[in-house]
């Protein structure tokens, strides 16, 4: 039998009605196309019956926040009767206070212009480099006087020098030291040779209970400038604590006044108090030993412009006014200044200008001393090695700081370079403090928000 | 694509100059609110299908519209939450939009190549509703087949053709030729044609898909034809050939149920994962105007 393929019989094979079908494709279709929605829907339902309003959030929030993470209505205030509840500087302003940049400034951005959430940022104040650029591309100030550069577009690009490196700028220390030949091999104390190092002298606060090398016996608390008793104090360890005589130098910068005192200094204090410490001392003495008052004693210091001609007391008081004499004959004109420059005074002791060291070189940034520890000290501070003069300023020049800190690229083998890293943009000198408002049962839960505490 | 280079020129120096450009952004806005129409705009398409007389524009045009504005809102999504997943709402939205974007990608290229491979690989195509029913119609033409030839093999002269019957007539006119030899008649041959239809044609007409079975292998089949050919006399051999020819005829509906799957299923993600994500997108507009 031939298989028949007439038209006939081909058409006979079709089922007419196959339309009234649907096909199971059709159907899984439409029953998808059904449930998928309504299962978003559900999640949707479910997420927000589970974490609030989080579900809807745009991105996680930045560290500092995410404890608030539950709590929207705390930044997104809404206004009566109006359905937006955009974020305003009044949210942020309820709990920080935001020192103004600068009196002069031309506008004042809004917080979240600058500090971007819903970013999941570890920190808000990580603030990109335009918001500055913004207005320092091209500053202009209400008054029309600048005090920085007038264009600055990135730390790498066109940042001015450090002020402090400025051409005609000097330091304005009153220590006479010569960094040159501190870092030599020297006569230390009990007259052994030392090498000292940098962190001998320079240490971070943070330094822990790690012993001075050359440090004196003596210690005087209170004589410190405000600025750096605060780096001192603070266990911040951005900065270095500026050299102390006690700490740094008493172990080799013996202030001896009398051979009658072989074992004692005077205190490294103001000369009215190195005065009263000496007569007390040389009164204490010839009360001891009466008998030396008329001893005639001769000046055996080599003191130049100083006649060695031996002198004979009549009675004790004189004898200690004489004995004064010669220790402050030493210690004005040798010893205290060979690092003080001294000045004749109003009264009859001299004066002694101040030290004037600056904890900080750059007032208007941050630098983190503690951060760079992995490297020696003279890779920025090149000068040091080589200075000579207290007017050297040691501080490392911008180009040291952008060897290794630029804008990030896309290839990020830089260290951050961007605005944030050294300025504050606010002036936290002028921080209010704030008044909360807040209790944890308000921060934390949504619930609790609504149930009246007992 | 000029929209696409407009919004990528646009882009650019905005996220230069915007710290961290967002979706909450005038430009942002911009970016989501367009791309959200072109979604809506895409989603319509079903709804034209639905009504195909409707005197909106040809279909070919709103299938091109569909393309085109599907293909364009994705990128204009990733601008406007600037290339960021951002919250739980949107990063499942646009982990389903990725997964939209992707499918309706890869159907486009299904559906503008499968038909060249449908017109060359299958030309004994069907209705694919009907390949059911056409497949119940080849199994019960082969019974016919085998049933005939197999009558004529058992020497049943009521079952024999109008050509068998004629040859048997014949036969009695020679010498050495009996009836049944007029008839072909083959006890052994018609045993193994039962047996190759019950054991191996039937079940494979029969089943649903032939995955495995020897018929559906067009190599192992076209042997076994052989075979058969060799152990029935040479007046069976077109029947065999029937056989054979519906055998490769279910291998192509079998071939093109597969096609169909390949076709349309894409679509059982696509449309599906295309509502939620209107859904959910138009959910996310609400709140994030909002917020």
């Amino acid at each position: 039998m031939q298989r028949i393929r007439t038209t006939k019989e081909r058409a006979r094979r079709i089922d007419l009605m196959y339309f009234a079908r649907p096909h199971w494709l059709r159907q899984w279709r439409f029953w998808l196309s059904c449930a998928v929605p309504l299962v978003a829907l559900g999640w949707l339902f479910t997420m927000h019956a589970q974490g609030g309003q989080r579900a809807f959030s745009s991105g996680p929030l930045s560290r500092s926040h995410a404890v608030f993470t539950q709590r929207c209505e705390l930044c997104h205030l809404g206004r009566a009767g109006g359905y937006f509840q955009n974020v305003s500087d009044q949210a942020c302003l309820s709990c920080h206070d935001a020192p103004l940049h600068h009196a002069s400034q031309t506008f004042t951005p809004a917080c979240s212009s600058c500090h971007a959430e819903h970013k999941g940022a570890p920190r808000l104040a990580a603030t990109a480099d335009s918001v500055c650029t913004e207005c320092h591309a091209n500053l202009h100030s209400r008054d029309a006087a600048l005090h920085v550069a007038r264009s600055i577009a990135g730390f790498g690009e066109d940042h001015p020098e450090f002020a402090a490196l400025r051409e005609g700028r000097q330091d304005p220390g009153g220590i006479k030291l010569n960094h040159y030949l501190h870092l030599q091999s020297l006569l230390g104390p009990s007259h052994t040779r030392v090498q000292l190092t940098c962190l001998d002298c320079h240490r971070s606060p943070r330094g822990g209970n790690e012993v001075w090398p050359y440090a004196g016996v003596q210690s005087r608390p209170g004589s410190a400038t405000r600025e750096i008793a605060e780096v001192r104090t603070s266990r911040d360890a951005s900065y270095l604590a500026p050299p102390r005589f006690v700490e740094n130098c008493a172990g080799c910068h013996w202030l001896d006044f009398d051979k009658r005192f072989p074992q004692e200094q005077v205190p490294h204090d103001k000369p009215y108090a190195v005065h009263a410490f000496l007569e007390k001392r040389f009164a204490e003495y010839i009360a001891a030993h009466p008998g030396e008052v008329h001893e005639a004693v001769r000046f055996d210091r080599q003191i130049p412009e100083r006649p060695a001609v031996a002198r004979v007391a009549r009675d004790t008081r004189e004898w200690v006014g004489f004995r004064v004499e010669e220790a402050e004959d030493l210690l004005w004109r040798k010893t205290c200044k060979q690092c003080h420059t001294l000045r004749v005074g109003t009264g009859p002791l001299p004066e002694i200008a101040k030290s004037n060291i600056t904890p900080r070189w750059m007032p208007h940034a941050e630098f983190d001393h503690d951060s760079h520890g992995m490297m020696t000290c003279e890779s920025c501070h090149t000068k040091a090695t080589s200075s000579h003069e207290t007017v050297d300023v040691l501080l490392p020049s911008i180009k040291t700081c952008q060897e290794c800190h630029r804008e990030q690229g896309p290839a990020k083998e830089f260290a951050e370079g961007s605005c944030f890293e050294c300025h504050q943009y606010h002036n936290w000198r002028d921080e209010q403090p704030v008044k909360g408002k807040y209790d944890v049962h308000q921060l934390r839960s949504a619930s609790a928000w609504r149930t009246p505490r007992s | 694509m000029v929209a696409l280079v407009v919004a990528t020129a646009i882009y650019v120096p905005y996220s230069l100059r915007v710290p961290a450009p967002s979706g909450g952004s005038a430009i942002g806005l911009i970016y989501g609110s367009v791309g959200f129409c072109f979604m809506i705009f895409a989603g319509l398409l079903g709804l034209r299908k639905k009504f195909p007389v409707w005197r909106i524009g040809r279909a070919q045009t709103w299938m091109r519209a569909h393309l085109w504005l599907g293909l364009v809102s994705y990128p204009l999504i990733l601008l406007h939450g600037a290339f960021h997943f951002g919250g739980p709402l949107t990063r499942v939205m646009m982990w389903i939009f990725t997964v939209v974007f992707a499918s309706g990608i890869v159907g486009a290229a299904i559906q503008h190549c499968m038909p060249r491979i449908h017109t060359a690989q299958l030309p004994m195509e069907t209705i694919y509703e009907q390949i059911d029913h056409v497949r119940d119609q080849l199994a019960m033409e082969t019974g016919r087949l085998v049933e005939s030839a197999c009558a004529s093999l058992d020497g049943e002269l009521s079952r024999a053709s109008m050509g068998q019957l004629a040859a048997a007539a014949s036969a009695g006119t020679d010498w050495d030729v009996t009836v049944a030899d007029g008839l072909g008649f083959n006890e052994q041959a018609s045993r193994q044609l039962r047996d190759f239809f019950l054991s191996e044609t039937l079940p494979y007409l029969e089943k649903v898909g032939s995955r495995g079975m020897p018929l559906a292998d067009p190599m192992r089949a076209k042997a076994m034809f052989q075979q058969l050919r060799i152990l029935l006399p040479a007046p069976l051999h077109s029947t065999v050939g029937d056989l054979e020819t519906i055998c490769e005829e279910k291998r192509q509906l079998d071939r093109q149920r597969r096609f169909h799957l390949v076709l349309h299923g894409w679509l059982l993600v696509h449309i599906p994962l295309s509502y939620a994500v209107l859904l959910l997108g138009a959910v996310h507009a609400v709140l994030a105007l909002k917020y």
